[in-house]
């Protein structure tokens, strides 16, 4: 018998457990067992995991991977605090996180320069032989960036005015909010967004230029970008975001998303955002115990979506456009006034919408309350946060059906700068030159 | 022979020890330098250093894949201005010219995406560019022409050596300002594993030149004094009472207004060693003489001797193996620049001393250890043994080079 069946049921195995890391390594050096039919892993689904960990999105560009790119599995996202008082420090930290994040999106280590015996090494290593993963790495600059200590605070762009207190707001945690800058790491494999994060914040401690703040990890895709990407469902089960903007949808994106886009007016000292966007990142917890009392037709009634099928309560497919005017026999709306999808759809909010980038994420478990620490890590995308993030969420935090069941305890608001144009170019420098 | 590991990141890894011990081939070459260090930090273009060069301009490229290229690699002898672009080697924070020991000239703190400049006057010789932390971090560069020094008289090398001296004294404290501002936003901030962090990253650049330092008899009291040493009724200010609270109290409170004295009292060490540079370039009064250059060298080795060995002078941080191996690298550097001199004078000498400096060195490098912060270790750990052996070794240094002095006023 041939161990060919053996390997790659193994293979599959470890992909199970590891997330669908190392592909190649796996392919062999086990040994011979006994392999039934029903053990082995078609040469296809082999190719297609090798693929997968060996794809590569391209950092370099006029604008920032991570935000149209088709959404990736796994996330981690990470706010810093600046340490350092001196602007230089920041701007070669800048250039250090570039370097760097141009290496580890192509699947390579922090830097190839040899390790000698009596020196740390370079990169962390927990990423080797593990692959690209369609890694991308975003970086923004928060508000409080452009206070007193740099002297940027005549660059700061109205759109990133920090919003106060939005309706619903209330419960939110200084700790896991806000911070001068983040960066939003996705991929494919869970150990590579991590190994990226845990990099880039080496090398901003190493030079006391800033501390990590706090950190998220997201488990699965909860929205889809990418034309083609089947919509995800968020832990409360339902598919969200269906309706999303997708990365082929050109003139949505450049009317909705990206900043200054077909050569719109812009102040000169706000030039340095031109292809930019503004990231809007909420820690939204679920109150998973008691969803999962609320029964099937109040569920439905809250999103307006049919929990198995996605499609709206008006009828159709999940990509079938909801029918806001529609009544039941007794008179009354069949989606009501204050269910999610109306609340928060285009056609109730004179045609405006962001792309939203969000992954389900867990803590475990409230060590205090013994319930489970879950929900959205909502991320969203666009070109003007005041008009757009910020409307949409005043609506929803007074009266959305959903608030019953959610609490937005974290997050913030960051202006992520256009693309690293090439090797030498860093994150933001134009805001600084 | 190199025994410099190469740091990933200015402060956290410091085990950079420091002493650039290259051996280059070429004899008796003479770099007469002024390095001058400017622009520094700031941006690069992207591709900016692939272009042509102008005469007297250098290109150092310092890349992932190749280290550090220089464009081009033999320039004539005379002024020469290096530009130094980090394109996106995240593994490289700085880079040095060396020859035969001395370094001519130096730029800390690169990061991908920056560019540094220093410029030289060089000697005919064999050089080598240093680029701790490259995929290839030692390559030759030559310059040709003559090599001055042998040709010229005794009192012409002695002045260059003054002049070479000041630059480098220039340069540290130069690069002494960085760490030390960084320690005083730290501790406003009341961040202390930073303050800590920046402490450690500040005290060799200030050991390198402290024989220079000393000499302003109010500065060195204020930057320096350990609480042994502080008269009655006088405050204790500088490095060491930010220490005792850094590492000992383990706070940064109340040391502000302390660490933002030591940034006015380094300042004003700056301007005065500038004047002395520049009396030493003009040749007027007041300058550096080259036998204090000498006394100076020996000087760093005592200074190890009395308060090093002893566990004085760190007594709250212990890294004084970090302070240990910065006078030996200042002493070095001072002997390496009246090297041309003392070829002529007793070329018996040079060698003697230089192998001496490799040995201790290597004694010295016994003692690092990447985990610790200082990339030493504690001083607290050694033996009397281990202590008797750097002892030794030191004494084979100091010994001949305390004759220097002598044989250059001779």
């Amino acid at each position: 018998m041939t161990d060919q069946g053996t390997s790659r049921r193994r293979f599959l195995t470890g992909a199970a457990a590891a997330g669908v890391g190392a592909a190649a390594g796996f392919a062999a050096g086990y040994g011979v067992r006994g392999a039934t039919d029903a053990d082995v892993v078609p040469e296809s689904v082999v190719a297609a995991m090798t693929a997968q960990a060996d794809n590569v999105v391209p950092f370099y560009g006029p604008r920032q991977a991570g935000v149209t790119t088709a959404q990736q599995e796994r996330l981690m996202f990470a706010a810093f605090d600046v340490s350092t008082r001196d602007v230089e420090e920041l701007k070669r930290m800048l250039g250090r996180w570039a370097a760097m994040a141009a290496r580890m999106t192509e699947g390579k280590a922090v830097s190839d320069s040899p390790t000698k015996p009596a020196q740390p090494p370079f990169d962390t290593g927990e990423g080797m032989d593990l692959g690209a993963h369609s890694l991308t790495i975003t970086v923004g600059f928060g508000p409080s960036l452009f206070d007193d200590r740099f002297g940027l605070a005549d660059r700061m762009p109205p759109e990133l005015t920090a919003f106060g207190t939005i309706p619903g707001d209330t419960v939110m945690r200084p700790e896991l909010s806000d911070g001068d800058l983040c960066i939003q790491a996705c991929a494919d494999d869970p150990q590579v967004v991590f190994h990226a994060v845990r990099n880039l914040a080496r090398a901003a401690r190493g030079t006391g230029t800033a501390t990590l703040r706090w950190s998220q990890l997201g488990f699965g895709r909860a929205s889809s970008t990418g034309s083609g990407q089947v919509t995800p469902r968020n832990l409360m089960g339902f598919k969200d975001g269906t309706r999303n903007v997708r990365s082929d949808d050109t003139a949505k994106l450049d009317a909705q998303v990206w900043v200054g886009a077909n050569g719109a007016a812009m102040a000169a000292e706000h030039e340095w955002m031109r292809d930019g966007s503004y990231l809007v990142a909420r820690k939204i917890r679920m109150e998973i115990e008691s969803w999962d009392t609320d029964p099937l037709n109040d569920q439905e009634r809250i999103f307006a979506r049919f929990k198995a099928t996605g499609a709206p309560l008006t009828g159709g497919d999940e990509f079938t456009d909801p029918d806001y005017a529609a009544l039941d026999g007794q008179g009354a709306p069949v989606i009501d006034v204050d269910a999610h999808i109306r609340l928060a759809s285009p056609e109730q909010n004179n045609g405006l919408t962001i792309l939203r980038r969000g992954y389900n994420y867990t803590d475990g478990q409230d060590p205090a309350t013994g319930k489970l620490a879950a929900g959205l890590f909502f991320i969203a995308f666009q070109r003007d946060p005041q008009t757009q993030f910020k409307v949409l969420q005043t609506r929803l935090g007074k009266t959305d059906l959903l608030n019953e069941y959610i609490a937005h305890i974290g997050g913030g608001l960051w202006a992520c700068p256009p693309g690293v144009s090439g090797p030498g170019d860093w994150f933001g420098k134009a805001l600084f030159t | 022979m190199s025994v410099r590991s190469s740091r990933l990141w200015p402060g956290v890894l410091l085990t950079a020890g420091t002493v650039a011990l290259t051996a280059c081939g070429s004899s008796g070459t003479s770099a007469s330098s002024a390095s001058t260090a400017a622009a520094s930090g700031s941006a690069a273009a992207p591709g900016s250093a692939s272009g042509s060069t102008q005469p007297g301009q250098v290109i150092v490229k310092v890349t992932e894949a190749d280290g550090c290229v220089a464009t081009p690699d033999t320039v004539p002898a005379g002024q020469v201005t290096f530009v130094v672009t980090n394109v996106d080697a995240v593994g490289v924070t700085e880079v040095e010219l060396v020859a035969d020991q001395r370094i001519v000239g130096e730029r800390e703190n690169l990061a991908p995406g920056f560019d540094s400049t220093f410029s030289a006057r060089l000697d005919g010789g064999t050089f080598e560019i240093y680029c701790p932390g490259a995929s290839t971090e030692r390559t030759t560069f030559t310059v040709t022409g003559q090599a001055a020094a042998q040709d010229e008289d005794l009192t012409a090398l002695l002045t260059q050596a003054t002049k070479d001296y000041a630059a480098y004294v220039d340069d540290q404290i130069s690069f002494l300002l960085v760490p030390v501002q960084q320690m005083a936003d730290a501790i406003h901030a009341g961040d202390l594993p930073a303050a800590q962090a920046a402490y450690i990253k500040a005290r060799p650049f200030y050991e390198r030149i402290e024989p220079v330092a000393e000499s302003f008899p109010l500065l060195d009291p204020a930057i320096d004094l350990r609480i042994g040493d502080v008269e009655q009724g006088t405050p204790w200010t500088g490095f060491h009472p930010i220490e005792q609270g850094l590492f000992e109290k383990q706070s940064t409170e109340g040391l502000g207004e302390l660490a933002d004295q030591l940034i006015v009292d380094i300042k004003s060490l700056q301007t005065q060693a500038q004047q002395l540079s520049a009396a030493t370039t003009t040749g007027t009064d007041g300058g550096y003489q080259a036998f204090e250059i000498a006394n100076g060298a020996a000087t760093l080795l005592d200074e190890v001797l009395a308060s090093k060995i002893t566990g004085e002078e760190e007594a709250y941080s212990r890294i004084d193996l970090l302070d240990f191996e910065a006078n030996v690298e200042g002493s070095l550097q001072a002997f390496a620049t009246l090297k041309p001199a003392l070829n002529q004078i007793d070329p018996t000498i040079v060698p003697q001393i230089s192998t001496a400096f490799d040995t201790l060195t290597a004694e010295l490098n016994k003692f690092k250890d990447p985990n610790s912060p200082s990339g030493w270790v504690a001083y607290d750990q050694l033996t009397d043994a281990d202590k008797k052996a750097l002892v030794d070794a030191l004494l084979v240094a100091q010994e001949p080079l305390s004759a220097v002095a002598q044989k250059i006023t001779q």
